[in-house]
């Protein structure tokens, strides 16, 4: 049985970054590929391989919806569920948001405590679907 | 209205005689009167001074040589068309012949000669009254109709039989008119591309020119009439500007919330965090200190939803998501999502159903929105092992859906402004009670937009009572009411599942609940019971002889078999096997038997 253990998060606050740490890589004991930009996530998507990825949506530069396609391309993200990150919850947004087709979206601010019982239910929901 | 000349206190007069002497004295006269004397000697060139020195009166004699009076007067009332020249005619002649014969010719007035003087004046002075008020008149038909030009909305003015009677200059650019082109007499419907009776009943529409992109523009109109005609004039006032501000609005407040949301998820977090353990135990002051700082953060948060929430309500920018729906399923899930909250304040939650089917048209998540505020509200008002109930009741036309709290119920002065925008019991109140101050607001402005009502009330002894009622989607008072009573809760969904096609379906659990109904609306049209043990059908069927008449009542029982039923002169079905078809058959047998 495949373990879930290596979650990517694409986020550019950097204190949010610090949360994510905490909730998932301390306290959740997942092994944590923190990225700053959706730029140096796809130079780390290859060596990395996460089974996940949390992604912030506006980011500076290339933003949440125009990393997701990018890093679908790849084969190593080939069934590996993508979470949008997201502090925008106005309902039109969100619907927007899911024409994308991602696995789920969280939205901000999330509990940090329930976090890492959220993206396993995710994981389980969404792992091995062609995207 | 071409040329309008402005009000002056002479006149100017073109005296046109081809006698010298006559001229001169005529001349003569009107000078002494004040006024501006212009000569022609023959009616030809009457004509053409006539278009050099626009005079105002023309006093003209009848008999010339060439052109002679009467020509001169009918060539004015043909080609003299910008403004009223009144032709007095002058004759020496005998008999009123000639006279009759100018005016008829178009001539205003007639003097005899030699003229008298004082004849001369008084009518001079008369015309000179007339041509006064024909230049005020002209002057204010002017300037209305600058403004009515000139004004930004699009005026678009049509008779009784829709055709346009007038347009103003913004309606002609809307359209696409060129300014000169005569549009009197247009078929509105032609214009504009729809008919008048769907313009009219909305209370904003679509125009432009056809195949050019539709222009939003509110609409308002009034008929009115003009002796025994009757005219619409319709304003449209173009609303593209104020939707281009109402986006910024919508992409600055979208912005507004990322940037208030982003630090408050770090804040939150590490508050969160903090409060498992994430930096160490912490002693328990500190934790409470903590619990403050994260209630609060949670409480900016939940206002951060709430202002986003209100502008786009009052904006009227909303969009519902109106879809019928089985409630009570709805109310459980609110119940559900409010239990933690509702524990951590150790009130019990109860929901008391009456189990019967009951669908409304409303936005499920905004009913949740509703019912989450109702009952954060009851749970933040109420003391410690206390209960707040969730009673759904329904009504023939609404369904009502109570929360109802042992708290200490409401401030009669806070009573009637608890809706509105803002508004919090006082903060003297005992209890630290957090709150944005809209929820309230919101909810009602939600439940009206659903179609419902939401009120408060406080019990006697202390508590309060939220009611938010509802439209009922199966009544719309179409075909006959029909009763079920059953205790079995699949029996009971199942009937009513059936036969909500024939008319308006109730259900009770037991005797007491179906004289309730009947006690509120009236005689059901069929009554479907099911009466459970072979022992008490016989008390269960006296009890329902007295409530009505046996023919309309159907047992559906494995309990007891057909002949029991007849005794009592009740139908009978059996509840295990009966069929969709069955039991519709033997409801509409009843029904039509009744009718």
């Amino acid at each position: 049985m495949e373990l879930f253990e290596r979650v990517m998060c694409i986020e550019d606050d950097p204190d949010i970054r610090t949360i994510l740490d905490f909730s998932l890589g301390r306290m959740g004991g997942f092994k944590l590929s923190l990225c700053e930009s959706g730029l140096q996530a796809l130079e780390c998507v290859e060596s990395f391989k996460p089974q996940m990825v949390l992604l912030d949506v506006m980011m500076p530069g290339m933003s949440g919806p125009e990393t997701l396609p990018k890093l679908r391309e790849l084969s190593v993200m080939q069934g590996v569920p993508i979470v949008f990150l997201t502090a925008k919850a106005m309902q039109d947004e969100l619907a927007a948001l899911l024409e994308l087709a991602p696995t789920g979206i969280i939205v901000k601010p999330f509990d940090p405590v329930l976090l890492p019982q959220s993206i396993r239910e995710f994981w389980e929901a969404g792992r091995g679907q062609s995207s | 209205m071409d040329s309008i000349l402005p009000i002056q206190d002479s006149l100017k007069v073109l005296v046109a005689d081809d006698i010298q002497t006559s001229r001169l004295e005529l001349m003569r006269l009107v000078r002494d009167l004040g006024h501006e004397a212009i000569e022609a000697a023959s009616g030809e060139e009457a004509l053409r001074l006539i278009d050099v020195h626009y005079p105002d009166v023309l006093l003209l004699d009848l008999l010339m040589p060439g052109m002679d009076g009467f020509e001169v007067a009918r060539s004015v009332r043909r080609h003299v068309t910008g403004k009223w020249l009144p032709v007095i005619v002058l004759s020496a002649l005998q008999g009123d012949e000639h006279f009759a014969h100018a005016l008829a010719s178009g001539a205003a007035d007639c003097l005899l000669k030699p003229v008298s003087p004082s004849i001369l004046r008084a009518k001079l002075r008369q015309y000179q009254r007339i041509l006064d008020m024909q230049v005020k008149l002209a002057l204010m038909a002017q300037r209305q109709h600058a403004i009515h030009e000139h004004i930004a909305d699009a005026i678009i003015t049509i008779d009784a039989h829709g055709r346009v009677c007038e347009l103003n200059r913004a309606a002609r650019a809307l359209f696409a008119l060129e300014d000169g082109l005569d549009t009197s007499g247009m078929e509105f419907t032609a214009l504009t591309g729809m008919e008048l009776n769907q313009l009219l009943s909305g209370s904003e529409v679509g125009l432009g020119p056809s195949h050019q992109p539709k222009i939003p523009f509110s609409q308002s109109h009034n008929r009115w009439s003009m002796g025994h005609q009757e005219f619409c004039t319709i304003a449209l006032h173009d609303l593209s500007e104020s939707r281009r501000i109402e986006r910024m609005k919508d992409e600055f407040l979208a912005t507004v919330s990322h940037e208030l949301r982003t630090p408050l998820t770090s804040i939150l977090g590490a508050l969160g965090l903090l409060a498992v353990g994430a930096g160490g135990t912490l002693p328990s002051a500190a934790l409470e200190l903590l619990q403050v700082a994260k209630r609060n953060g949670d409480r900016l948060n939940k206002l951060i939803d709430d202002v986003l929430d209100l502008t786009k309500l009052e904006g009227n920018r909303m969009e519902l998501n109106l879809r019928p729906v089985e409630l009570a399923p709805l109310i459980r899930d609110a119940l559900t999502a409010n239990s933690t909250y509702a524990q951590r304040g150790l009130v019990s939650l109860v929901f008391e159903d009456d189990a019967r089917s009951c669908r409304v048209e409303i936005d499920p998540d905004r009913f949740l929105q509703v019912m989450a505020n109702l009952l954060s509200n009851a749970i933040k008002h109420s003391p410690k092992g206390k209960t707040v109930r969730v009673l759904l009741q329904q009504r023939p036309n609404e369904v009502q859906v109570d929360v109802v709290d042992e708290g200490p119920g409401i401030d009669p002065a806070f009573k009637n402004k608890m809706f509105e925008k803002f508004s919090q019991a006082d903060a003297s109140d005992r209890r630290a009670v957090s709150g944005t101050g809209l929820g309230l607001y919101i909810t009602r402005i939600l439940v009206n937009k659903m179609g419902g009502t939401v009120t408060a009330e406080s019990g006697v002894t202390g508590g309060s009572t939220f009611s938010v009622c509802l439209p009922r989607l199966d009544s719309a008072g179409g075909g006959p009411w029909i009763l079920c009573v059953a205790q079995d809760r699949s029996l009971q969904e199942r009937l009513a599942d059936w036969l909500e096609e024939l008319g308006g379906v109730d259900v009770a659990n037991n005797l007491a609940g179906a004289e309730a109904l009947i006690k509120r609306r009236g005689l059901p049209a069929v009554l479907l019971a099911n009466p459970q043990a072979k022992g008490s059908a016989n008390d269960f069927c006296n009890r329902l002889k007295h409530m009505l008449a046996p023919q309309r009542v159907i047992l559906v029982s494995d309990s007891v078999n057909s002949a029991f039923a007849a005794r009592y002169g009740m139908g009978w079905l059996s509840a295990a096997k009966t069929t969709r078809l069955e039991v519709m058959g033997r409801v509409k047998g009843i029904v039509e038997q009744s009718e």
